[in-house]
């Protein structure tokens, strides 16, 4: 498999095709969607689809896909070459959402939580597939959150095509296997080649499996937390074992979108009192009105200074 | 985020992000250098911030734009204080002018190097030495001069004139600059589609005269709306009717104008609830040291960690 094009730029999100098979076109299709590297705090998440017609599905099974999950990393990788050869009638395309993108979507102003970007990313790449003028009739999707929600959501952007969602749908519908073997096998790939943007000289790539609950994963974040960066963009900053790390160990830094409350917030953002506003006549505090600093300076945030 | 972030005082730091007049360090004499300087603040009385050039030919006003929640990437290091100070030209005669008012008082022609003369503030004579100070004396206070020795004393009506002129300037500098000057414009970012060349004269002025304000006493900058001949704005909460009490009596409340009770025959007046006696235990409780129940709702802030 060739990730060079997500290699150019790991801090954005990447699309990999396959060509189209010509039967795609003609034929009804079946279609399966598969993530991998939903859970790890470190790397990408890669989303898979796969595709071929509906009469294939059989040739399909005679592959021996199955659950990636049940595969080695020897396994994965020869299925894949089985599958990229079947390449006149299976087709495939994977989305690589980079760790950058992850945590830039989830810490953002207006929070795009993980199940939506997983959500999007899977419509948008049956929209790829739909737009490649594959002729798809069934899709088959490992869910994500509530099965019937999905369905219904994926069922209405898409009339006329068959939605099924399952959990587990990976080891149920060969052509979901085939695109957890896609998925697995792109992100394998990634996150051993993983070139750091930053610069940190050697870096000690035994971090173990990525998920949080590794030690090995927990005492790599220790030793790469630096105190006001915090991590590389290897690392997803949105999960709360990063967040924690970062909140004891490293520089705290304010957002203005943080949520902070009490008086001493409100006195901070010059809110007034609740309180003063029945107060007796003015209320006026000592404070003249005609004292104020003018609007120009208040507008532009200026003010005197009185030392250094 | 799940914990609450108390946020430390800033500590002092000991580097800035300045802009500054090119003037600042742009002189013909390097053997002293700009510094910054504690003086009274004409509008407030207090201790400002301004800075003086280099041989203290030229005075320059300091102000901090002052925004929460920023900060600086300088070089390799990071400033946590995230303030831009700005080091701008000022004519020091707005600072001479308090001193000259003082002694005005007096109503005697003074030579001015014993005017401006402030114990809290000794720095405040290095202001004569700027260039344009002795030269436009003039222009607030009358001159006298005997035997090579000049004195002043203060004037109103100059002071006026000077301030107007001020004004005046002013206004032609915002109408340059577009700045939007009317009442109840309150973002200067927010485009609009009519143009808001409409403001009319008086928003200017006053507009000016509140800029101009920032630079000298109250009572000066009174006198200076009554010279313009700008009605003072009367303050809303003087047109604000009286906040009503509502009467606290222990008679049940009645409406003012309900006449049919007194028709009803069985009419009377019912004597106050008296409490039950679980009330009555509740009441007599000893409540010393225990927490009102609100103190219970109040947010608890992680201090934070260095």
């Amino acid at each position: 498999m060739d990730i060079s094009p997500y290699e150019t730029d790991n801090s954005v999100s990447c699309r990999l095709t396959s060509q189209i098979p010509d039967v795609c076109r003609k034929e009804d299709c079946c279609l399966g969607i598969d993530e991998a590297g939903r859970g790890p705090v470190l790397g990408p998440m890669v989303y898979g689809i796969c595709f071929c017609p509906v009469s294939k599905k059989e040739a399909l099974k005679d592959l021996k896909v199955a659950d990636s999950k049940t595969l080695t990393e020897a396994e994965r990788e020869n299925l894949f070459q089985k599958l990229d050869e079947a390449k006149s009638y299976v087709g495939w395309a994977l989305q690589i959402l980079s760790p950058n993108t992850i945590s830039t979507s989830m810490l953002q102003r207006t929070k795009y939580n993980l199940n939506a970007l997983s959500h999007d990313t899977a419509i948008g790449l049956v929209q790829y597939a739909l737009d490649s003028g594959v002729q798809l009739k069934e899709v088959y999707v490992d869910t994500v959150g509530p099965a019937e929600k999905y369905e219904e959501k994926l069922s209405q952007l898409f009339p006329g095509i068959d939605v099924t969602v399952r959990s587990k749908a990976d080891s149920l519908f060969p052509i979901v296997s085939a695109a957890s073997i896609c998925a697995k096998v792109a992100r394998d790939h990634v996150v051993k080649s993983w070139k750091f943007a930053e610069n940190l000289g050697e870096v000690d790539t035994d971090y173990g499996s990525g998920y949080p609950n590794d030690p090995k994963t927990k005492a790599w974040l220790l030793k790469y937390l630096d105190p006001m960066f915090g991590y590389p963009q290897f690392v997803r900053f949105s999960w709360s074992t990063a967040q924690t790390l970062m909140d004891s160990k490293a520089v705290t830094v304010h957002w203005d979108d943080e949520e902070e409350d009490g008086e001493k917030a409100a006195q901070r953002q010059n809110n007034r009192s609740m309180l003063s506003y029945f107060g007796a006549s003015g209320g006026d505090n000592g404070q003249n009105p005609t004292q104020q600093t003018h609007r120009f300076f208040t507008e532009r945030r200026l003010r005197s200074l009185n030392t250094l | 985020m799940a914990t609450k972030k108390r946020r430390t005082p800033n500590i002092q730091s000991d580097s800035w992000v300045v802009i500054a007049a090119g003037s600042v360090i742009d002189s013909q004499m390097h053997d002293s250098n700009p510094a910054f300087v504690r003086l009274r603040n004409p509008s407030t009385d207090e201790a400002s911030l301004y800075m003086l050039g280099s041989c203290d030919e030229q005075l320059y006003e300091v102000k901090a734009f002052d925004e929460d929640f920023h900060s600086w990437f300088v070089g390799q290091t990071v400033q946590r204080d995230g303030r831009l100070l700005f080091v701008t030209p000022m004519d020091p005669l707005y600072l001479i002018l308090p001193y000259l008012i003082k002694s005005g008082k007096e109503g005697k022609f003074q030579p001015v190097d014993q005017v401006v003369m402030d114990e809290e503030f000794p720095a405040c004579c290095r202001l004569l030495r700027c260039t344009r100070s002795l030269a436009s004396l003039h222009h607030i206070a009358e001159e006298k001069e005997v035997g090579g020795l000049k004195f002043h004393r203060y004037s109103e009506e100059k002071t006026m004139n000077w301030l107007q002129k001020k004004v005046e300037r002013t206004v032609v500098a915002l109408k340059k600059r577009n700045i939007s000057v009317g009442e109840g414009v309150k973002s200067t970012t927010y485009v609009r589609v009519k143009s808001e060349s409409d403001y009319c004269e008086e928003d200017y002025l006053r507009y000016a005269h509140g800029l101009i304000s920032e630079y000298i006493s109250e009572d000066l900058s009174k006198a200076l709306l009554r010279h313009l001949q700008l009605p003072e704005l009367t303050s809303p909460k003087e047109t604000e009717p009286p906040s009503k009490k509502r009467k606290l009596s222990d008679k049940p409340v009645e409406a003012g104008e309900d006449y049919t009770k007194f028709n009803s025959a069985d009419f009377a007046r019912k004597p106050p609830k008296k409490m039950t006696a679980a009330q009555k235990t509740l009441a007599k409780v000893d409540k010393t040291g225990m927490k009102p129940m609100s103190s219970f709702f109040s947010p608890k802030v992680k201090v934070e960690k260095k």
